[in-house]
């Protein structure tokens, strides 16, 4: 019975770790994977740590959450341990009410933190602006900048902020433990207050303060949601930087970066914990005889030539600080540049290095989540963008509302390249803002093993057939879109009944069980495995899925389907507006365009590219382009025809889509 | 004794809107060893920590060798400090701890406008005196959380005296020491004082310990002086009734001074060495429990019933009803209990108080054991301040 039980514990126990540490395991695992597939394993290699390594988002992001966490450590650390002996100043009553005080932004949401911050940074920037054009207005002497914005001063605030109550909570119970009367000893003994605390009181509260330190520059490391709604748009942390690049395509780059990230973290955790267990050993083996090596240590350092050797590594520990931020900040200097937002996995890298390498123009290359996410983020004012990259609808949106800058075409001599089926598109007929970047369409994926026959329409999605089977994509534009062209309507359809009778279809499929669940990225993992037979989704991911599991099809069902095109805008009153023409330029070049096309697969608006592509690929891979491949990654004219973009809709179609999805239970 | 050292004039102190020293009038002189003695929380400690410099008071000034010292911080003051528990620095050894003080030490250098260190070799010979005469020779390395309290006890006076202050401030220093040390420190800090001959300022609210030690004390109760003496003057001559119920054993009782050098208790006139009180002033007589002799009930003064009686070693504790008041009477004579005896005290034995706020607090044993137990709060934790 007792045996039992004790099995019975350990297996639940056994559970606990394999559910805590299984996901991070397989990251691992995968992180060496030669295939790019998180569920198909290729074997061994280590070359997406080689081209996590060649990233430069990855590189520029771990330069700047080092910086970030490197400076927020220390100040916070000062802060922080002189906050606490404050507060061991006060009467017991208001200072147990203080720190209660400290604990709450721990116990806090940081949701809530960074969003609090956030606001509280853009009204500040309003109230400066105002003040400053008035400073400005009344005297000539000096200028103050009228214009801040989210970036990396209110990064690292916030990084001191949120990192000052860990380092009071470490450093406060070391100032309990520690007899009330040294500093008084201290100071009766000769010293000054200052003196007395580099004597007295940092020796004794040392192991609080570094393991306060370790844990700060932890959480600094670790943090995304507060540093996500503080950074704004010209600085990007790893964890951002992770997080952006999840939003296209899944690539084991990530889990390479993940892996590392994870590591660092555990390091420091075990540093700050054996640091505490060995001070609980010494305190316990404090009667006992003989040197341990710390006392050793000490013993050297008080001899001359140790004090000698002391300075010496105090100094190089200053100088290596100073080097190591210093080194971080290089990336920072005042040289031309250009800010750019773009979607995650969305250029090849190279391209930034080699503009950079032709002009001198420096790249701030920046990647947002959803054309939402940026309109909502250029709304808050928080972001100071130059060029960004809205797909269709979207830029209709924002011509309309005007926060797009008229482009001067003679800057941008590239524009002539551009194939004329993709000028004057509907979301700006008169072509005065854009230029396009890049095409696709929105077609079915399946696997012919495991339902019956060819997919020619929509109706596929919404057969009990294929039961089980389908993914539906996590999108109520498209989803809902998807059946509209399904019963013959117009994707741009404003007239309710169609709509409604759209989402007819969805619900009836959805009470039917057709449909797995909705989703966005999984739907690689899912249909490389083969866990799902049908979805819906973007011709480029289709290329990728295809690598690992080639039974895969894509089709663009008879009925059609939405096709889109992402294009370059500039925003009105951008900062750099010559350099981001330059940009625009350069990425609108044949050449450009070629190795674009190849690494993000999606097509090219470059009529000269889009012929040259297939001869391009011939020569990278030593292989021939298969002509149906091809003929998915640049749609065909006539089947483009067949396909329909998207157009911005108005607020009361937009309101009745967002009520249907979510009445729609899935 | 030689010439006035430090003056405390009018201070007071209070904290958070309570009175912690209320109006405290004090001098010390040059090499006295003056005790400040009361139970805790009334202001013995704050006193020792505006002389040290750790605290500044509200109103009032402190004179060191005639010059105000207020503003002056703990670091130019030319006294050091053996604190409560020590407050040892825990990251250095005994050496280190010893050696602080004359680290931070800066002479007069000519070429140095903040002065020059001391040598490292008058550090060491000043650090090795003073280990040996505190017995510490031998332990120069040994972490200080290592050694025993006696031990600790004696770095922390090795680390103060090694300063050579002008004053040596003593803050409840024996009170974590066990009763056989603490009697042995009692003997070996008052040699040391003497043999360093500088002032010592000590903080106790054991009264035994007091008595034993000092030249003068000051007794204190609820952040005022209620008197100042020689341990002699403070135990016959107690001013109000709480200094002859703190100092020792103390039957307190109701009387009316007839007329000088006669008191009435208890209906009865009794003779008395006291003068100076007003016709029929209603005072405070004390007598102490050994000035009480006990004699045959026809012979007797007064007579009572003894109700309880303890067996001391030296003598019996016996407590006796006089009408309801009890008192105790200290005696080699054996009487037992419910045995009716008759007192005599001789005029003496009786000390006439004025009437103080303290009146009708103290002085009835009624309730033995308890008093008994409070006394034992009162002096100390480890309690054995009942056998004077």
């Amino acid at each position: 019975m007792k045996k039992n039980r004790r099995i019975g514990s350990r297996f639940l126990i056994g559970l606990v770790f394999l559910f805590l540490y299984a996901p991070i395991a397989l990251l691992i695992i995968f992180s060496f994977n030669e295939g790019d597939s998180g569920a198909v394993w290729k074997g061994f290699s280590l070359h997406w740590y080689a081209s996590m390594l060649r990233n430069r988002l990855i590189i520029e992001s771990v330069y700047m959450t080092l910086l970030v966490s490197l400076l927020a450590t220390v100040i916070a650390t000062f802060a922080g341990t002189f906050a606490a002996i404050g507060l061991y100043s006060l009467p017991r009553r208001r200072r147990d009410a203080i720190l209660t005080v400290n604990n709450i932004p721990m116990m806090n949401a940081d949701i809530v933190t960074g969003v609090s911050l956030c606001l509280f940074f853009v009204a500040f920037f309003q109230f400066w602006g105002r003040f400053a054009r008035w400073f400005n207005g009344a005297q000539t002497a000096f200028a103050l900048p009228e214009r801040l914005t989210l970036g990396f001063g209110t990064l690292l605030l916030a990084h001191i902020a949120f990192n000052i109550p860990y380092v009071i909570l470490n450093v406060a119970p070391k100032l309990r433990q520690m007899d009330g009367n040294l500093m008084d000893a201290a100071q009766d003994l000769g010293c000054t207050w200052m003196q007395g605390f580099w004597k007295v009181m940092l020796p004794e509260i040392k192991p609080g303060i570094i393991s306060g330190a370790l844990i700060a520059f932890t959480m600094s490391i670790d943090d995304f949601v507060i540093s996500y709604f503080t950074a704004g748009s010209s600085t990007s942390t790893l964890a951002m930087t992770i997080y952006g690049m999840t939003k296209r395509r899944v690539t084991p780059e990530i889990n390479a970066v993940s892996t590392l990230l994870f590591l660092t973290v555990l390091v420091l955790l075990v540093i700050v914990n054996i640091g505490e267990i060995r001070q609980e050993r010494r305190k316990r083996n404090a009667s006992l005889q003989g040197v341990p090596l710390g006392e050793k240590l000490r013993r050297f350092f008080a001899t001359r030539a140790g004090l000698y050797a002391k300075r010496g590594l105090t100094a190089a520990g200053v100088a290596a600080f100073v080097a190591a931020v210093l080194f971080l900040t290089r990336e920072t200097q005042s040289i031309p540049v250009v800010n750019v937002c773009s979607w995650g996995e969305y250029i090849d890298t190279d391209l930034i290095d080699q503009f950079e390498a032709e002009t001198g123009i420096r790249v701030n290359y920046q990647t947002a989540e959803s054309n939402e996410t940026m309109y909502s983020l250029l709304k808050s004012g928080g972001a100071d963008y130059d060029v960004i990259v809205p797909s269709d609808y979207m830029i209709a949106q924002l011509i309309e509302e005007g926060m797009l800058s008229e482009l001067n075409y003679d800057n941008i001599p590239n524009f002539q390249l551009i194939d004329p089926r993709f000028r004057n598109l509907s979301y700006d007929p008169e072509n005065k803002y854009t230029v396009p970047y890049a095409w696709g369409t929105l077609g079915i994926i399946y696997n012919p093993t495991m339902i019956d026959g060819e997919i020619t329409s929509w109706g596929a999605l919404y057969d009990e057939r294929n039961a089980g089977k389908v993914l539906l994509i996590n999108n109520s534009r498209d989803a809902i879109g998807e059946a509209l062209m399904y019963l013959g309507y117009s994707v741009n359809t404003t007239d309710e009944s169609e709509i409604r009778a759209a989402y007819q279809v969805l619900d009836d499929a959805s009470r039917r069980g057709v449909f797995q669940g909705k989703v966005m990225d999984e739907v690689f993992q899912t249909m490389e495995g083969g866990n799902a037979a049908i979805a819906s989704y973007y011709a480029g991911d289709y290329l990728s899925m295809l690598e690992n599991n080639e039974d895969l099809r894509y089709v663009i069902p008879d009925e059609g389907a939405n096709w889109f095109v992402d294009a370059m805008c500039i925003l009105k009153d951008a900062p750099h507006m010559e350099e981001a023409e330059a940009w625009i330029n350069f990425i609108a070049s044949t050449e450009a365009s070629l190795a674009n096309m190849d690494y993000i697969g999606y097509a090219s608006p470059n009529a000269e590219a889009l012929e040259q592509y297939p001869a391009y690929y011939e020569e990278l891979y030593g292989e021939p382009m298969e002509p149906e491949i091809y003929d998915i990654l640049v749609t065909p004219p006539e089947v483009l025809a067949r396909c329909e973009m998207y157009e911005n809709s108005p607020p009361d179609t937009r309101a009745l889509y967002n009520r249907l999805w979510i009445q729609l239970g899935i | 004794m030689s010439k006035e050292l430090i003056r405390l004039q009018n201070l007071c102190m209070a904290y958070d809107g309570e009175t912690i020293l209320n109006n405290i009038n004090l001098y010390i002189n040059d090499k006295e060893f003056l005790t400040l003695l009361g139970p805790s929380g009334c202001g013995k400690t704050t006193t020792l920590r505006i002389i040290g410099g750790f605290t500044t008071p509200v109103s009032g000034d402190v004179f060191f060798d005639g010059a105000r010292i207020n503003d002056v911080p703990p670091h130019k003051r030319q006294i050091n400090t053996v604190f409560q528990k020590y407050a040892l620095f825990p990251h250095l050894d005994v050496y280190e701890n010893v050696a602080f003080g004359l680290r931070m030490q800066r002479v007069p250098d000519p070429n140095n406008k903040r002065g020059a260190k001391l040598s490292n070799e008058e550090i060491d010979r000043r650090v090795m005196e003073m280990l040996e005469s505190v017995s510490l020779k031998g332990f120069e390395r040994r972490r200080v959380d290592a050694l025993s309290g006696g031990q600790q006890q004696r770095v922390a006076i090795a680390r103060a005296l090694v300063n050579r202050p002008k004053v040596l401030l003593l803050d409840e220093p024996l009170g974590a020491l066990d009763l056989k040390l603490r009697k042995d420190m009692q003997i070996e800090l008052k040699r040391i004082q003497q043999q360093v001959g500088i002032t010592f300022i000590y903080v106790t609210h054991d009264q035994e310990e007091a008595l034993t030690m000092s030249d003068t004390i000051v007794i204190m109760d609820k952040g005022s002086i209620q008197q100042i003496g020689t341990p002699e003057d403070i135990y016959n001559e107690p001013k109000n009734a709480f200094v002859a119920d703190f100092i020792g054993e103390s039957n307190i009782i109701d009387g009316v001074m007839v007329k000088d050098k006669v008191v009435k208790m208890y209906g009865r006139l009794f003779p008395c060495l006291d003068g100076g009180f007003a016709e029929n002033e209603p005072v405070d007589v004390v007598i102490r429990p050994e000035d009480i002799d006990i004699v045959p009930v026809e012979q007797g003064q007064l007579t009572g019933t003894v109700t309880n009686v303890t067996f001391k070693g030296m003598q019996y504790d016996i407590i006796v009803d006089f009408r309801g008041f009890k008192w105790l009477i200290q005696t080699t004579d054996h009487s037992p209990v419910g045995s009716k005896i008759g007192i005599k005290i001789d005029p003496d034995g009786i000390h006439v108080m004025k009437k103080s706020e303290y009146s009708g607090m103290f002085g009835d044993y009624s309730s033995f054991s308890d008093e008994y137990d409070e006394l034992n709060g009162a002096d100390g934790a480890e309690g054995q301040g009942d056998e004077t």
